[in-house]
């Protein structure tokens, strides 16, 4: 079960992995936008950190709330409000459970996926963070509904996550500062879908252990 | 005060924004209140603090938002989720670019406009700097170049320069009151004086910011008016009405419209028109003498009495508003520009000048008003040109309406019962006409197409219109009748035509009760052939009165409902409430919901377009729908959502080559993907035959649909191309034209044994084209809702559903007059 420990460590490591590839996201942004994401993001992953870290006993709801309220007011870019409305809605969608399991935490991030394109009105092929994160979404809820351990289902989402991220290179950007280059974004891999990448190995490292106890 | 929020990812560069439009207020206040940047250097956008700065700038009058690019968007959608429902109700995002958006925005605010005229004018800057930027095109009005080098020279003390330019009135109509509109509401925008004169009659100088001014110039097509223009932005000011002269005053449809069709009325004698159909007889009543009567009374001091002459204002330009959004509605936007000349008189600086100059005088509220009023009134009727000496009575009415709700007197007064007779009516007389009073109406002015007449209709007053002046005439107390479906008007009938009149009403209401007594049986001809018969809708009421008059389906869901009047598109989940509702009246039958179907004509705020010079042939349709998809998107991922309660079909408008339809598809295709439940059971996909060319192509298109509509009304005007709106042409647009039927019967052929034809404009309601229409091979037929029962009874009276020979007369007919003798 995903209870609010697990979730906050899912939130510190994600936040870790951010600060550790702040480089990578912040070249592959000046490829095809303003050379901004990894800074950005670090910027709010670590806010969130703090924000997070004065009170012990909050729950999976106010945890994720939390994160996706200082993500919209600290990242300052494109990415601050979207991954502001995925946290929100996942918390939205965690309602005021204790703990979820793998179907309702497969849920939470479904709303979260939503919340993105209710955001954003990117589309699958637009090359944005869509293109990770609904093949994640996918097939989490495919190997959740075939009965894997959230464990096991995270680590498949992981991998859709990261061919969608691959796939976003040959793309031609349609939403976003990138979509300002037309062909010349073609070729570089988004640096959106390389942080939801982050986001859902995170999700798998970090959440895996319990479930299958 | 309409308050304003800039939103930058840019702190200098809102800040600056902010300097450059405070330029242009002169110390009136308007909060603008700055979200940007994530601290005076970092770049970036934060939705909290936009929601602070919406929450600083609002004072309950609403504000208006201007953003940058990019996430500046995104986090201010964000914001508008995160505040207060009544503070998001009176908020609106503004898709203007920011700098100039902000200056003109800043400027309508400080004049007290709404925050939804704010962002409308704040959006029309782009254009204007579009305008300004194009080359003129060749062969240009203006006459002489600017002379403004001269205008120095000869004067160099002078510490204001003056700029002169000729232009030549463009405009068909001349420059009448919706041009003047444009270019009054252009000419506030700078620190200038600007002066008009009209060369060709002498008349004038008058301020290009006053609209009553402008209209006494008598600027006919081909009059050169001098534009003079000191201050210190007037070259910026000149350039600016010479581009706005060159876009003929940004008239969208130069041959057409209210103009033209309200003169004619003015113009007619008893030529009288059908309005509104039925059979109205009774005493003669009229309400010449409805005008307000002004009390005598203390006036209280002079700030008292101007706030009073602002509340009524405020009331009336709210009424005005809600009318126009109605005229848009119905008659698209063009039609209702005219309303925007209404709105801007009731705001015309010397008009008020006037009004406040007489208060401070010494007089009452009420009594300033009206003499203000008076003179402009009289200003009108005192020009040469006809159309502009009709607007007096424009200006007449919405001083009425302002004096209406300064006094608290009732709407209309009208003495006794019986049939109006009146000169014309605004449509806010006719929606306030109390019809259990009023059984008909007798107008000696007007047009069959104006919004009176249409809301007569609605409101089902039998009504003839443009019946002569000689009608004033009839004495109050005297019998009229009237036939207000095919125009005859009576005075004094003799017994026999009482009882002539009497017969066609009885006639006509035993024909109803027969069709209402079927309307719920399937329509099927003597043969043996059924016809569907489903109404087309426009509204959540329309469905319940389909559903009541047997509709068998919505064979067209006329979405734009949805879109027009408002400044941001509806929301997926909105959509599907409505879809929902829809088919919730209806009974669950299937929806035929057209993909939203605009054009240059009646463009949305959030959707802006370049100006055409031919919108109907123009980017509209699927043609517009393609190219910003995102609004057909959404659109399409509601009707599939909607898809899987309830049967839908999804019907493509002004489609015209295959390619656009596979584009559509794959829209569609991506929405049901995107939904990840499979493709909707009842599912079905269809085209809006409008255009010649796809009737000639059914074939290539009917393996990729399961059904085409004729849009009856659009093919017509586009095979005789003759348009619509037109009244020197529009007898030429009759769908009975043999060219129109030979394409529907290709259509038919091409459909035949592989998908269904529909026919959904005007003709497919008119009972003598019935049995031709089934003879073609038509198999469904959807009308207004108040037609289907009529439509089933028509459809039961055929003998033989494959008439092959009134198809082969029909179709070698020499024209529409011999087709109608045809069917008898
Ligand atoms: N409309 C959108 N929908 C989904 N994702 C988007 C959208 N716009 C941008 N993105 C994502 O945001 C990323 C850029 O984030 P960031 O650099 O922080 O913002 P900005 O573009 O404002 O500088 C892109 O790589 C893309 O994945
Ligand atoms: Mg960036």
């Amino acid at each position: 079960m995903v209870d609010a420990e697990a979730i906050r460590s899912w939130l510190s490591l994600f936040a870790a992995e951010v600060a550790r590839n702040r480089d990578l996201l912040t070249r592959l942004d000046a490829a095809i936008g303003d050379a901004d994401h990894g800074a950005n993001l670090d910027r709010g992953t670590s806010a969130a950190v703090s924000a997070l870290a004065g009170d012990a006993a909050l729950s999976p709801r106010t945890l994720l709330k939390t994160m996706g309220m200082t993500l919209v007011s600290s990242v300052g870019g494109a990415s601050g409000p979207l991954y502001g409305s995925l946290f929100l809605r996942m918390a939205g969608s965690a309602g005021g459970a204790d703990s979820l399991d793998a179907p309702a935490f497969a849920a939470a991030l479904r709303a979260g996926l939503d919340g993105v394109v209710a955001r954003g009105r990117a589309q699958a092929g637009d090359k944005t963070m869509y293109d990770a994160l609904s093949p994640a979404c996918d097939a989490l809820d495919h190997a959740v509904a075939a009965g894997n351990d959230l464990g096991h289902a995270l680590s498949l989402a992981t991998a859709a996550a990261d061919a969608g991220r691959n796939a976003t290179i040959p793309m031609l950007a349609r939403k976003g500062r990138a979509s300002y280059l037309g062909e010349r974004s073609v070729g570089h891999q988004d640096p959106g879908a390389t942080s939801v990448a982050l986001l859902i190995s995170t999700a798998a490292r970090a959440l895996s252990g319990d479930v299958s106890q | 005060m309409t308050g304003l929020v800039v939103v930058s990812h840019s702190r200098a560069l809102a800040e600056a924004a902010v300097s450059l439009a405070a330029e242009m207020l002169h110390g009136s206040e308007v909060r603008i209140a700055v979200a940007a940047g994530l601290d005076a250097t970092t770049f970036g956008t934060d939705a909290t603090a936009i929601v602070k700065a919406i929450e600083a700038a609002d004072d309950g009058a609403g504000v208006v938002v201007l953003m940058d690019l990019g996430s500046a968007v995104l986090s201010a959608e964000m914001a508008l989720d995160m505040v207060d429902p009544d503070v998001r109700e009176r908020a609106v995002l503004c898709a203007a670019p920011l700098v100039e958006g902000l200056v003109v925005a800043a400027v309508a605010a400080a004049g007290g406009a709404t925050p939804s005229e704010v962002a409308a004018e704040a959006v029309g800057s782009l254009a204007a700097k579009q305008g300004h930027v194009a080359a003129p095109p060749p062969g240009l009005s203006i006459v002489a170049e600017l002379s403004a080098a001269n205008g120095l020279s000869a004067d160099t003390s002078n510490q204001t320069p003056t700029c002169t330019a000729i232009v030549k009135i463009a405009n068909r109509h001349g420059l009448h009151a919706r041009p003047a509109a444009r270019l009054v509401q252009e000419s506030r925008l700078f620190d200038a004086r600007i002066e008009l004169r009209n060369l060709d009659t002498g008349a004038g100088p008058v301020p290009a910011t006053s609209l009553s001014r402008v209209a006494t110039l008598g600027a006919l097509c081909g009059h050169r008016v001098e534009v003079a223009a000191t201050g210190s932005q007037a070259q910026e000011a000149l350039n600016h009405v010479l581009a706005l002269a060159n876009r003929r005053f940004d008239e969208q449809d130069p041959t057409s419209a209210a103009a033209p069709q309200r003169s004619a009325g003015h113009r007619a004698h008893g030529t009288p028109m059908p309005a509104s159909p039925g059979i109205a007889i009774g005493p003669a009543v009229s309400m010449r003498a409805a005008d307000v009567e002004i009390p005598d009374e203390v006036p209280g001091d002079s700030p008292t009495e101007w706030r009073r002459v602002r509340a009524a204002i405020a009331e009336v330009r709210r009424e005005i508003q809600r009318i126009r959004v109605a005229a848009a509605r119905e008659g698209g936007e063009g039609e209702a520009a005219i309303f925007d000349a209404h709105l801007m008189l009731i705001d015309d600086t010397d008009l008020l000048d006037d009004v406040r100059a007489r208060i401070a005088a010494g007089q009452a509220a009420p009594r300033a008003w009206i003499d203000a009023i008076a003179s402009v009134e009289a200003e009108f009727a005192g020009v040469s040109d006809e159309y502009l000496r009709a607007r007096a009575l424009d200006v007449h009415a919405v001083g009425q309406q302002v004096a209406r709700a300064l006094t608290g007197a009732p709407a209309i007064r009208i003495e006794g019962e019986g049939v109006l007779i009146v000169d014309d009516l605004v449509p806010a007389q006719v929606a306030d006409l109390d019809t259990s009073r009023v059984t008909g109406i007798v107008m000696a002015a007007g047009s069959p197409t104006s919004h009176s007449a249409i809301l007569a209709r609605s409101r089902a007053i039998p009504t003839v219109v443009a019946a002569g002046p000689a009608v004033l005439d009839v004495p109050p107390g005297t019998t009229v009748a009237l036939d207000g479906t095919t125009g005859r008007v009576f005075v004094d009938p003799s017994e026999e035509t009482l009882r002539e009149l009497d017969a066609a009403d009885q006639q006509a209401r035993a024909k109803t009760a027969l069709a209402r007594a079927g309307a719920f049986s399937p329509a099927v001809t003597r043969d043996g052939v059924e016809v569907l018969v489903g109404a087309n809708l426009g509204s959540v009421p329309d469905a319940r009165a389909a559903a009541d008059n047997g509709a068998e389906l919505a064979g067209l869901v006329r979405t734009e409902f949805l879109y027009l009047g408002r400044h941001q598109p509806p929301t997926t989940e909105e959509q599907i409430e409505v879809y929902r509702s829809l088919a919730d009246a209806l009974g669950g039958e299937r929806l035929t919901l057209r993909t939203l179907d605009i054009g240059g004509d009646k463009p949305l705020p959030y959707a802006p377009q370049p100006p055409e010079a031919n919108p109907f042939l123009g980017m509209r349709g699927i043609r517009l729908a393609l190219a910003q998809r995102d609004l057909l998107d959404d659109q399409l991922r509601a009707i599939v959502a909607v898809a899987y309660e309830t049967p839908v079909s999804v019907m493509f408008p002004m489609v015209s080559t295959v390619d656009e339809l596979a584009d559509a598809r794959h829209r569609l295709d991506l929405a049901i993907q995107l939904a990840g439940r499979g493709r909707p059971a009842g599912l079905q996909v269809g085209i809006m035959v409008e255009v010649p060319a796809a009737a000639l192509k059914a074939d290539a298109f009917a393996p990729h649909v399961d059904f085409f509509s004729v849009g009856t009304n659009d093919l017509t005007q586009y095979t005789v191309a003759a348009e619509r709106g037109n009244p020197s042409v529009a007898s030429l647009g009759d769908p009975l034209d043999p060219g129109v039927l030979h394409l529907i019967r290709a259509v038919c052929r091409a459909a035949e044994g592989r998908c269904l034809v529909a026919v959904c404009g005007e003709l497919a309601a008119d009972e003598a084209a019935t049995p031709l229409l089934v003879a073609l091979g038509v198999r469904e037929l959807s009308v207004a809702p108040s037609s289907v029962a009529v439509v089933k009874q028509a459809v039961r009276q055929i003998d033989r559903a494959a008439d092959a020979e009134l198809v082969h007369r029909a179709l070698t007919a020499a024209g529409p007059r011999d087709v109608r003798a045809i069917l008898g």
